[in-house]
């Protein structure tokens, strides 16, 4: 049989099995929780100094719903779409799914089905260990406009004690064209050891690429995180990052050194290119309310750079909550470096995107 | 050797009227130390009323006596060392807050991934994850009994516990229990410094499924003198919780 087609169907049959085999007995009250939020997102992008002769205003109306419905612990189906009305060059709709699966817990096993997103990584800015992931934007991790999209998979996860191993296959047939993945079948063991949050990762791209990877997360006191990646595809990723907190601002830092292959390499970085060098960071702030009528704000300012080709790109960003449903930002990125740098080579000076948010 | 032996007799006769003088004298002068380790796990159950349960706190923050936050959460708590804290309010929908041992989560919808954070950060307004996350104080401080004072009306011992494990959230807490019961009524909280961080006040208990349990609690900020947050308690009830709700690797399920 198809090794493709095999994965799916032994996932499908130890759903059966696990569902009939292992069910625990009924929990003392028989429940079925729903839950739904909604968000509606009102963006406009100025660009600035363009070099190109296309429309300087990027407006966008995203409208995203999400539910999900619990039955009794047991089953879960959880949907979220992404309605998005824009006007650039010409007026464009689309609609995303963002997340659409079924899920069932029997026993020591869940099993999911549908597009889901899932976070292998441990990085923040960039993830080369993240196979499943949404892909990582180092000017916009945080994905304030919520567009990522989960990807296509069966998976079945057992959880036993501190361990929790995953085995997913993950198809690309229902991908966006653009997004250029490959069907994956990916496994990964999950630990925690020491105060060392743990994983190992090894899977294939269908005609593509073997790979393996470890990551691992740990605390350090009161105020310090470390974290870490290091991924074999084709060659060595490696991530290094850290988190400090203190009185309430938190800084992150990162350096990435991927291979400058066309799994990882990004589109503006020239293909003869050796391998590639970044640094990351940032420093923020989530409610100012040592400051007396700031509570409300959020401010946050970052910096990607690129080592090799010395392109970067400082991130400011902003908010302000009104009541406990509306909340407005401003997101101002200035690339910056030579005109054939990864960074510099953006076709315009600034990015400046204001918005209003609804969320219920 | 007669005269002797009565000199004798008399001496001892003497000594054991003292003896047992100076015995009623010191049982009534000083009571007996309680055992302070017995009365924090007593004082315990007020909080964590089973092995296994679900409750869910509102907290609502206050500044300059004017209430202006109001943040809901549903915890789920299984024995002293698993929480799960889902996160209900309109701003905070899809966080998820999970602690396990001395190791906390967090999980954030708009971050790429997983947060490690710390007990002591805040969650909101004066409370911190610790706050919500780590209330069996037994298995993270040990206890040490200093005095008995009076807090308003109420006859209490005051314990002094200090952190025995890297989870915990303060360094040291000073913790006033009653006398009678135990019940929690104070408290001040301290960091590695010795600053005085954060008082709390146990104001309210009542019955909730057949258990005596804490209501309402209030978190005053010793540094910013001008805030406090109000934590209610309601539907505390038992649960079977499985483990597996309580695993690090089970991010993406929740």
């Amino acid at each position: 049989m198809n090794r493709s087609l095999l994965i799916p169907v032994l996932l499908i049959l130890s759903v059966w099995v696990s569902a009939h085999a292992q069910d625990p007995p009924p929990s003392e009250k028989s429940r079925v929780n729903a839950r739904y939020s909604l968000s509606i997102i009102d963006d406009a992008t100025f660009y600035g100094d363009r070099s190109e002769p296309v429309p300087e205003v990027l407006n966008q109306v995203l409208i995203e719903p999400s539910f999900s419905v619990r039955s009794h612990d047991h089953l879960t189906f959880s949907s979220s779409m992404i309605g998005l009305a824009g006007t650039y060059s010409d007026n464009y709709t689309q609609l995303r799914v963002k997340e659409t699966y079924a899920g069932l817990s029997a026993g020591d096993f869940d099993f999911t089905l549908g597009r889901k997103m899932v976070r292998w990584g441990t990085g923040y800015a960039f993830t080369a260990a993240g196979v499943l992931d949404p892909p990582r934007i180092p000017t916009d991790p945080t994905d304030r406009l919520n567009l990522n999209e989960g990807r296509d998979m069966i998976k079945a996860d057992w959880v036993h004690g501190p361990h929790a191993f995953s085995l997913a296959w993950s198809t690309a047939a229902l991908a966006p064209a653009q997004a250029n993945l490959r069907d994956t079948t990916a496994f990964r063991y999950n630990v925690l050891v020491r105060g060392f949050d743990t994983a190992l990762i090894a899977g294939d791209d269908r005609g593509g690429d073997s790979f393996g990877a470890l990551t691992f997360t740990r605390v350090l006191g009161q105020a310090w995180e470390v974290h870490g990646e290091a991924v074999w595809r084709e060659q060595a990723a490696v991530l290094l990052g850290a988190k400090y907190t203190i009185s309430g601002i938190t800084f992150i830092g990162e350096f990435y050194t991927p291979p400058n292959i066309p799994y990882y390499s990004y589109m503006e970085v020239s293909p003869v290119a050796g391998r590639q060098h970044y640094a990351f960071l940032t420093a923020g702030k989530a409610r100012l309310r040592e400051r007396p009528g700031w509570k409300e704000w959020s401010l946050s300012g970052s910096v990607v750079a690129n080592l090799d080709d010395r392109s970067y790109t400082p991130v400011i960003d902003s908010s302000r909550w009104f009541g406990n449903h509306f909340s407005s930002y401003v997101h101002v990125e200035i690339p910056r470096g030579s005109k054939i740098s990864q960074f510099g080579s953006a076709p315009y000076s600034a990015a400046t995107s204001v918005g209003v948010r609804f969320q219920l | 050797m007669s005269r002797i032996n009565c000199v004798l007799r008399v001496f001892l006769l003497l000594f054991l009227i003292g003896f047992l003088l100076t015995c009623v004298l010191v049982s009534h002068a000083a009571p007996a130390t309680p055992d302070a380790e017995a009365l924090l796990q007593r004082s315990d159950t007020f909080r964590n009323g089973w092995p296994a349960y679900v409750v869910r706190v509102k907290i609502t923050d206050f500044e300059s006596g004017r209430s202006d936050e109001e943040h809901l959460y549903e915890v789920s708590q299984k024995g002293t060392d698993k929480t799960y804290v889902d996160f209900m309010s309109p701003r905070e929908k899809g966080e998820h807050l999970l602690m396990l041992g001395d190791d906390m989560w967090v999980y954030l919808p708009d971050t790429s991934r997983p947060v490690r954070i710390t007990p002591l950060e805040r969650l909101t307004g004066d409370a911190s994850n610790g706050d919500v996350a780590r209330t069996n104080y037994a298995a993270d401080y040990s206890p040490v009994f200093l005095r008995t004072e009076k807090v308003g009306a109420v006859e209490c011992y005051v314990l002094n516990l200090t952190a025995k494990r890297k989870g915990a959230t303060y360094q040291r807490i000073l913790y006033w229990v009653r006398v009678s019961d135990a019940r929690p009524v104070r408290a001040e909280f301290y960091l590695t410094s010795g600053k005085h961080i954060k008082s709390a006040t146990f104001d309210e208990y009542a019955p909730s499924s057949g258990k005596e349990l804490l209501r309402k609690l209030t978190l005053y900020d010793e540094i910013r003198r001008n805030s406090h947050s109000v934590l209610e308690y309601s539907g505390a009830a038992p649960r079977s919780l499985p483990d597996k709700l309580f695993n690090q690797g089970r991010s993406d399920m929740f």
